[in-house]
Protein backbone atom coordinates (compact mmCIF):
# COMPACT_ATOMS: atom_id res chain seq x y z
CA UNK A 1 0.00 0.00 0.00
CA UNK A 2 0.87 3.45 -0.66
CA UNK A 3 2.61 5.34 2.44
CA UNK A 4 -0.18 8.13 3.79
CA UNK A 5 0.11 10.98 1.91
CA UNK A 6 -1.12 14.54 2.67
CA UNK A 7 -4.46 14.56 1.69
CA UNK A 8 -4.60 11.40 3.74
CA UNK A 9 -3.12 13.10 6.82
CA UNK A 10 -5.78 15.96 6.25
CA UNK A 11 -8.89 13.56 5.73
CA UNK A 12 -8.08 12.10 9.09
CA UNK A 13 -7.14 14.95 11.25
CA UNK A 14 -10.53 16.98 9.93
CA UNK A 15 -12.49 13.64 10.66
CA UNK A 16 -11.35 13.43 13.86
CA UNK A 17 -11.49 16.62 14.35
CA UNK A 18 -15.05 16.85 13.99
CA UNK A 19 -15.80 14.04 16.15
CA UNK A 20 -13.98 15.61 18.98
CA UNK A 21 -15.60 18.98 18.28
CA UNK A 22 -18.90 17.38 19.28
CA UNK A 23 -17.92 14.72 21.93
CA UNK A 24 -19.58 16.94 24.41
CA UNK A 25 -23.09 15.30 23.17
CA UNK A 26 -22.30 11.85 23.56
CA UNK A 27 -21.69 12.07 27.05
CA UNK A 28 -23.58 10.15 29.42
CA UNK A 29 -24.78 8.62 26.03
CA UNK A 30 -24.25 4.79 27.55
CA UNK A 31 -26.55 5.60 30.82
CA UNK A 32 -29.29 6.61 28.66
CA UNK A 33 -29.48 3.84 26.80
CA UNK A 34 -29.08 1.57 29.65
CA UNK A 35 -31.97 3.10 31.15
CA UNK A 36 -34.23 3.18 28.04
CA UNK A 37 -33.29 -0.48 27.73
CA UNK A 38 -33.70 -1.20 31.23
CA UNK A 39 -37.49 0.39 30.95
CA UNK A 40 -38.10 -2.62 28.89
CA UNK A 41 -37.16 -4.97 30.80
CA UNK A 42 -38.78 -7.58 32.87
CA UNK A 43 -40.46 -6.49 35.62
CA UNK A 44 -42.57 -7.81 39.00
CA UNK A 45 -43.66 -11.09 36.76
CA UNK A 46 -45.57 -9.03 33.69
CA UNK A 47 -42.01 -8.92 32.02
CA UNK A 48 -42.14 -11.55 29.37
CA UNK A 49 -45.35 -10.34 28.40
CA UNK A 50 -43.63 -6.47 27.83
CA UNK A 51 -40.99 -8.31 26.48
CA UNK A 52 -42.94 -10.04 23.87
CA UNK A 53 -44.69 -6.91 23.20
CA UNK A 54 -41.78 -5.40 22.65
CA UNK A 55 -40.63 -7.41 20.08
CA UNK A 56 -42.93 -8.34 17.56
CA UNK A 57 -42.88 -8.69 13.70
CA UNK A 58 -42.63 -4.98 12.21
CA UNK A 59 -45.87 -4.69 10.53
CA UNK A 60 -47.02 -5.18 14.26
CA UNK A 61 -44.12 -3.45 15.61
CA UNK A 62 -45.67 0.02 13.28
CA UNK A 63 -49.05 -0.59 14.57
CA UNK A 64 -48.25 -0.22 18.15
CA UNK A 65 -46.04 2.83 17.63
CA UNK A 66 -49.00 4.37 16.40
CA UNK A 67 -50.78 3.53 19.27
CA UNK A 68 -48.52 4.62 21.60
CA UNK A 69 -48.09 7.68 19.56
CA UNK A 70 -51.88 8.37 20.25
CA UNK A 71 -51.94 7.39 23.70
CA UNK A 72 -49.06 9.57 24.04
CA UNK A 73 -51.32 12.58 22.92
CA UNK A 74 -54.20 11.63 24.95
CA UNK A 75 -51.87 11.17 28.10
CA UNK A 76 -50.22 15.06 27.32
CA UNK A 77 -54.02 16.36 26.98
CA UNK A 78 -55.10 14.25 29.95
CA UNK A 79 -51.81 15.06 32.13
CA UNK A 80 -52.67 19.21 32.00
CA UNK A 81 -56.37 18.26 32.81
CA UNK A 82 -56.13 15.99 35.77
CA UNK A 83 -53.07 18.08 37.11
CA UNK A 84 -55.09 21.03 37.45
CA UNK A 85 -57.72 18.76 39.80
CA UNK A 86 -54.52 16.89 42.19
CA UNK A 87 -52.34 20.36 42.70
CA UNK A 88 -54.22 23.15 43.69
CA UNK A 89 -52.45 25.97 42.91
CA UNK A 90 -54.43 29.10 43.78
CA UNK A 91 -54.46 29.75 39.67
CA UNK A 92 -50.60 30.23 39.99
CA UNK A 93 -48.74 27.88 37.10
CA UNK A 94 -49.10 24.39 37.79
CA UNK A 95 -45.44 23.72 37.71
CA UNK A 96 -44.64 25.74 40.30
CA UNK A 97 -46.82 24.47 42.76
CA UNK A 98 -45.20 20.58 42.10
CA UNK A 99 -41.89 22.82 43.54
CA UNK A 100 -43.33 24.99 45.36
CA UNK A 101 -41.75 25.88 48.83
CA UNK A 102 -39.27 27.75 47.06
CA UNK A 103 -35.65 28.94 49.09
CA UNK A 104 -32.53 27.28 48.52
CA UNK A 105 -33.74 24.23 51.16
CA UNK A 106 -34.38 20.55 49.82
CA UNK A 107 -37.60 19.63 48.82
CA UNK A 108 -40.24 17.07 48.30
CA UNK A 109 -40.79 17.09 45.08
CA UNK A 110 -44.01 15.48 43.46
CA UNK A 111 -43.93 13.84 40.45
CA UNK A 112 -47.37 12.88 39.16
CA UNK A 113 -48.42 10.64 35.96
CA UNK A 114 -51.87 10.20 34.69
CA UNK A 115 -51.84 6.90 33.37
CA UNK A 116 -55.33 5.24 33.84
CA UNK A 117 -54.28 1.90 31.79
CA UNK A 118 -50.56 1.35 32.99
CA UNK A 119 -49.34 -1.23 34.88
CA UNK A 120 -46.38 0.31 35.81
CA UNK A 121 -45.26 3.89 36.25
CA UNK A 122 -41.65 4.82 37.21
CA UNK A 123 -39.30 7.65 37.10
CA UNK A 124 -35.74 7.78 36.14
CA UNK A 125 -33.51 11.06 36.38
CA UNK A 126 -30.15 12.09 36.85
CA UNK A 127 -31.52 12.05 40.47
CA UNK A 128 -31.32 8.44 40.55
CA UNK A 129 -28.91 7.77 38.04
CA UNK A 130 -31.48 6.73 35.63
CA UNK A 131 -32.38 3.76 37.53
CA UNK A 132 -36.11 3.74 37.81
CA UNK A 133 -37.94 4.92 41.05
CA UNK A 134 -41.86 3.31 41.05
CA UNK A 135 -44.47 5.71 41.31
CA UNK A 136 -47.72 4.22 43.45
CA UNK A 137 -51.20 4.60 42.56
CA UNK A 138 -52.69 2.78 46.00
CA UNK A 139 -56.44 4.43 45.17
CA UNK A 140 -56.54 3.11 41.75
CA UNK A 141 -57.84 6.04 40.30
CA UNK A 142 -55.03 6.12 37.28
CA UNK A 143 -52.86 8.82 38.69
CA UNK A 144 -49.82 7.86 39.86
CA UNK A 145 -47.42 9.41 42.37
CA UNK A 146 -44.06 9.42 43.97
CA UNK A 147 -42.68 11.99 46.41
CA UNK A 148 -38.76 12.53 45.94
CA UNK A 149 -36.09 14.22 48.40
CA UNK A 150 -34.51 16.30 45.96
CA UNK A 151 -31.82 18.97 46.69
CA UNK A 152 -31.71 22.29 45.21
CA UNK A 153 -30.65 22.05 41.55
CA UNK A 154 -31.75 21.31 37.85
CA UNK A 155 -33.19 18.13 37.39
CA UNK A 156 -33.22 15.91 34.08
CA UNK A 157 -35.72 13.36 34.26
CA UNK A 158 -38.88 11.06 32.21
CA UNK A 159 -41.70 8.72 33.09
CA UNK A 160 -41.22 5.00 32.07
CA UNK A 161 -44.82 3.91 31.57
CA UNK A 162 -45.34 0.14 30.98
CA UNK A 163 -41.54 0.05 29.31
CA UNK A 164 -42.23 3.23 27.26
CA UNK A 165 -39.92 6.15 27.63
CA UNK A 166 -42.53 9.37 28.42
CA UNK A 167 -40.37 12.46 28.63
CA UNK A 168 -42.67 15.23 28.52
CA UNK A 169 -44.19 15.59 31.31
CA UNK A 170 -46.84 18.60 31.43
CA UNK A 171 -45.45 19.57 35.50
CA UNK A 172 -42.31 20.30 34.05
CA UNK A 173 -40.53 23.81 33.98
CA UNK A 174 -38.19 22.77 30.63
CA UNK A 175 -37.68 20.00 28.27
CA UNK A 176 -34.42 18.92 26.41
CA UNK A 177 -34.46 16.71 23.49
CA UNK A 178 -31.19 14.48 23.29
CA UNK A 179 -29.99 10.91 21.18
CA UNK A 180 -34.00 11.28 19.56
CA UNK A 181 -35.94 11.55 22.77
CA UNK A 182 -37.38 14.62 25.16
CA UNK A 183 -36.73 14.66 28.56
CA UNK A 184 -38.52 17.17 31.39
CA UNK A 185 -36.93 19.50 33.50
CA UNK A 186 -37.62 20.42 36.92
CA UNK A 187 -35.81 23.12 39.11
CA UNK A 188 -35.58 22.95 42.95
CA UNK A 189 -34.76 25.46 45.13
CA UNK A 190 -35.54 28.11 42.59
CA UNK A 191 -39.40 27.87 41.87
CA UNK A 192 -39.86 31.28 43.36
CA UNK A 193 -37.68 33.38 41.42
CA UNK A 194 -39.76 32.77 38.15
CA UNK A 195 -43.17 32.93 39.73
CA UNK B 1 -23.58 -23.74 9.79
CA UNK B 2 -20.18 -22.24 10.64
CA UNK B 3 -21.60 -19.68 12.52
CA UNK B 4 -21.67 -19.82 16.42
CA UNK B 5 -24.74 -17.89 17.97
CA UNK B 6 -24.29 -15.81 20.94
CA UNK B 7 -27.89 -17.67 21.97
CA UNK B 8 -25.89 -20.81 23.39
CA UNK B 9 -23.43 -19.51 25.40
CA UNK B 10 -26.04 -17.77 28.31
CA UNK B 11 -23.14 -16.03 30.76
CA UNK B 12 -24.18 -13.51 32.95
CA UNK B 13 -21.62 -11.81 34.36
CA UNK B 14 -21.50 -10.04 37.85
CA UNK B 15 -25.05 -8.32 39.18
CA UNK B 16 -26.89 -5.18 38.33
CA UNK B 17 -25.32 -3.79 42.17
CA UNK B 18 -21.78 -4.25 41.38
CA UNK B 19 -21.53 -3.14 37.58
CA UNK B 20 -20.36 0.43 37.93
CA UNK B 21 -17.15 0.24 36.48
CA UNK B 22 -16.30 -3.61 36.61
CA UNK B 23 -16.99 -4.41 33.21
CA UNK B 24 -14.05 -2.03 32.08
CA UNK B 25 -11.58 -5.82 31.60
CA UNK B 26 -14.35 -7.51 30.30
CA UNK B 27 -13.84 -8.74 26.87
CA UNK B 28 -16.21 -7.89 24.31
CA UNK B 29 -17.60 -11.64 23.59
CA UNK B 30 -18.34 -11.57 27.54
CA UNK B 31 -20.27 -8.09 27.52
CA UNK B 32 -22.00 -9.62 24.33
CA UNK B 33 -23.76 -12.29 25.77
CA UNK B 34 -24.14 -10.85 29.08
CA UNK B 35 -26.13 -7.66 26.92
CA UNK B 36 -27.76 -10.91 25.20
CA UNK B 37 -29.16 -12.11 28.40
CA UNK B 38 -30.67 -9.31 29.25
CA UNK B 39 -27.88 -7.55 31.27
CA UNK B 40 -28.54 -3.64 30.34
CA UNK B 41 -25.28 -2.60 32.00
CA UNK B 42 -23.08 -4.80 29.84
CA UNK B 43 -24.69 -2.77 26.74
CA UNK B 44 -23.56 0.36 28.72
CA UNK B 45 -19.98 -0.59 28.16
CA UNK B 46 -20.60 -1.79 24.89
CA UNK B 47 -21.73 1.66 23.93
CA UNK B 48 -19.07 3.34 25.78
CA UNK B 49 -16.58 1.50 23.56
CA UNK B 50 -18.17 2.36 20.54
CA UNK B 51 -20.26 5.64 20.75
CA UNK B 52 -17.23 7.72 19.18
CA UNK B 53 -16.89 5.32 16.38
CA UNK B 54 -20.74 4.60 15.57
CA UNK B 55 -21.22 8.72 16.06
CA UNK B 56 -18.36 9.91 13.34
CA UNK B 57 -19.37 7.11 11.03
CA UNK B 58 -23.04 8.43 10.82
CA UNK B 59 -21.73 12.38 11.28
CA UNK B 60 -19.73 11.59 8.18
CA UNK B 61 -22.20 9.98 6.23
CA UNK B 62 -24.92 12.56 6.56
CA UNK B 63 -23.16 15.80 7.75
CA UNK B 64 -25.69 17.06 9.95
CA UNK B 65 -25.03 17.12 13.73
CA UNK B 66 -28.74 16.66 14.78
CA UNK B 67 -29.17 13.79 12.17
CA UNK B 68 -25.89 11.67 13.66
CA UNK B 69 -26.91 12.55 17.28
CA UNK B 70 -29.98 10.76 16.46
CA UNK B 71 -28.73 7.90 14.62
CA UNK B 72 -26.09 7.13 16.77
CA UNK B 73 -28.96 6.42 19.68
CA UNK B 74 -31.17 4.72 16.95
CA UNK B 75 -27.65 2.69 16.19
CA UNK B 76 -26.94 1.13 19.73
CA UNK B 77 -31.12 -0.08 20.43
CA UNK B 78 -31.69 -1.32 16.86
CA UNK B 79 -28.40 -3.50 17.44
CA UNK B 80 -29.04 -4.32 20.81
CA UNK B 81 -33.06 -5.64 19.52
CA UNK B 82 -30.79 -7.56 16.82
CA UNK B 83 -27.75 -9.07 18.60
CA UNK B 84 -29.26 -12.45 18.37
CA UNK B 85 -28.80 -12.23 14.60
CA UNK B 86 -24.85 -11.09 15.03
CA UNK B 87 -22.62 -14.17 14.93
CA UNK B 88 -19.11 -14.48 16.36
CA UNK B 89 -17.34 -15.15 12.80
CA UNK B 90 -17.95 -11.61 12.08
CA UNK B 91 -15.88 -8.42 13.74
CA UNK B 92 -18.71 -7.02 15.99
CA UNK B 93 -17.66 -3.30 15.13
CA UNK B 94 -18.20 -4.54 11.54
CA UNK B 95 -21.66 -5.39 12.26
CA UNK B 96 -22.20 -2.36 14.22
CA UNK B 97 -21.01 -0.32 11.23
CA UNK B 98 -23.17 -2.17 8.85
CA UNK B 99 -26.30 -0.99 10.91
CA UNK B 100 -25.02 2.55 11.16
CA UNK B 101 -24.03 2.87 7.91
CA UNK B 102 -27.47 1.32 6.88
CA UNK B 103 -29.67 3.71 9.51
CA UNK B 104 -27.49 6.86 7.82
CA UNK B 105 -28.16 6.12 4.03
CA UNK B 106 -31.51 5.90 4.83
CA UNK B 107 -31.80 9.12 6.62
CA UNK B 108 -30.23 10.46 3.75
CA UNK B 109 -32.63 8.84 0.87
CA UNK B 110 -35.47 10.33 3.26
CA UNK B 111 -34.64 13.42 3.94
CA UNK B 112 -32.81 16.81 2.33
CA UNK B 113 -29.34 17.04 2.49
CA UNK B 114 -28.47 19.47 5.65
CA UNK B 115 -24.83 20.57 5.42
CA UNK B 116 -23.08 20.12 9.01
CA UNK B 117 -23.16 23.25 10.79
CA UNK B 118 -20.15 23.27 13.34
CA UNK B 119 -19.60 25.97 16.46
CA UNK B 120 -16.36 27.63 15.33
CA UNK B 121 -15.34 27.48 19.42
CA UNK B 122 -14.78 23.89 21.12
CA UNK B 123 -11.28 24.38 18.68
CA UNK B 124 -9.07 21.66 20.54
CA UNK B 125 -5.53 21.75 20.91
CA UNK B 126 -2.86 24.32 19.82
CA UNK B 127 -2.14 27.56 21.31
CA UNK B 128 -0.52 29.68 18.44
CA UNK B 129 -4.13 32.09 17.32
CA UNK B 130 -2.18 32.29 13.74
CA UNK B 131 -1.42 28.28 13.91
CA UNK B 132 -5.76 27.96 15.00
CA UNK B 133 -7.01 30.46 12.62
CA UNK B 134 -5.09 29.01 9.79
CA UNK B 135 -5.86 25.07 10.83
CA UNK B 136 -9.52 25.98 11.10
CA UNK B 137 -9.74 27.34 7.78
CA UNK B 138 -8.04 24.60 6.09
CA UNK B 139 -10.52 22.35 7.69
CA UNK B 140 -13.10 24.37 7.20
CA UNK B 141 -11.95 23.79 3.26
CA UNK B 142 -11.64 19.97 4.02
CA UNK B 143 -15.25 19.82 5.65
CA UNK B 144 -16.78 22.24 2.72
CA UNK B 145 -15.08 19.78 -0.33
CA UNK B 146 -16.32 16.49 1.83
CA UNK B 147 -19.94 17.89 2.41
CA UNK B 148 -19.74 18.37 -1.68
CA UNK B 149 -19.03 14.24 -2.57
CA UNK B 150 -21.59 12.38 -3.33
CA UNK B 151 -22.95 10.12 -0.66
CA UNK B 152 -21.77 6.77 -2.60
CA UNK B 153 -18.26 8.63 -2.43
CA UNK B 154 -17.95 10.03 0.88
CA UNK B 155 -18.75 7.04 2.32
CA UNK B 156 -15.94 4.59 1.82
CA UNK B 157 -13.72 7.65 2.30
CA UNK B 158 -15.29 8.07 6.16
CA UNK B 159 -14.86 4.44 6.89
CA UNK B 160 -11.56 4.10 5.61
CA UNK B 161 -10.04 7.66 7.31
CA UNK B 162 -12.48 7.87 10.30
CA UNK B 163 -13.16 4.30 11.01
CA UNK B 164 -9.64 3.04 9.87
CA UNK B 165 -11.67 0.23 8.50
CA UNK B 166 -9.60 -2.51 5.58
CA UNK B 167 -11.03 -2.32 2.00
CA UNK B 168 -12.63 -6.10 3.04
CA UNK B 169 -13.87 -5.02 5.81
CA UNK B 170 -15.43 -1.49 4.05
CA UNK B 171 -16.35 -3.64 1.19
CA UNK B 172 -18.79 -5.63 3.81
CA UNK B 173 -20.53 -2.91 5.58
CA UNK B 174 -21.43 -1.59 2.80
CA UNK B 175 -22.47 -4.28 0.39
CA UNK B 176 -20.38 -3.41 -2.57
CA UNK B 177 -17.46 -5.64 -3.81
CA UNK B 178 -13.96 -5.21 -2.32
CA UNK B 179 -12.87 -3.84 -6.21
CA UNK B 180 -15.34 -1.07 -6.42
CA UNK B 181 -14.32 0.19 -2.78
CA UNK B 182 -10.79 0.85 -4.19
CA UNK B 183 -12.20 2.49 -7.07
CA UNK B 184 -14.53 4.83 -5.03
CA UNK B 185 -11.68 5.91 -2.56
CA UNK B 186 -9.65 6.32 -5.54
CA UNK B 187 -12.25 8.90 -7.60
CA UNK B 188 -13.34 10.19 -4.51
CA UNK B 189 -9.85 11.63 -3.67
CA UNK B 190 -9.12 13.21 -7.12
CA UNK B 191 -12.03 15.13 -6.98
CA UNK B 192 -11.40 16.10 -2.91
CA UNK B 193 -8.25 17.13 -4.16
CA UNK B 194 -9.05 19.12 -7.47
CA UNK B 195 -11.75 20.84 -4.87
CA UNK B 196 -9.23 21.80 -2.01
CA UNK B 197 -6.74 22.59 -5.08
CA UNK B 198 -9.26 24.96 -6.38
CA UNK B 199 -9.71 26.23 -3.00
CA UNK B 200 -6.29 26.28 -1.60
CA UNK B 201 -5.43 24.02 0.65
CA UNK B 202 -3.10 21.59 -1.00
CA UNK B 203 -1.91 24.63 -3.33
CA UNK B 204 1.59 23.70 -2.16
CA UNK B 205 1.12 20.08 -1.69
CA UNK B 206 -0.44 19.11 -5.07
CA UNK B 207 1.72 16.51 -6.91
CA UNK B 208 2.20 15.92 -10.52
Amino acid sequence: MKPEDDLDRLLRDTLNQEVEQHAYLLEGLEDRIRSELAGRLPRAGLGDLFRRLLAPTRGARIAQLAVVGATAVVFLVLGVFLAEKVLPTGGGSLRHAAVAAAGTTDEDVLFVMPAPDAKSVAVVGNFNNWSPTPLSDPDGDGIWTARIHLSPGRYEYAFVVDGHWWGQDPLADDYVRSFGQYNSVRYVGRAGEGA
Amino acid sequence: MSGRNLDGHLVYIGSKEENDGVYHNTSEVDLLRAALAGDVDAWGEIVLRYKDAVFGLCLGFVRNRADAEDLTHDTFIRAYENLRRYRLDKKFSTWLFTIASNLSRNRLRHRRYHPVVSPPDQMVGGTDPAAIVAREARQARVKAALDSLPPGYREPIVLRYYNELSYKEIADVLSIPEGTVKTRIHRAKVMLKERMERSGVMKNEARG
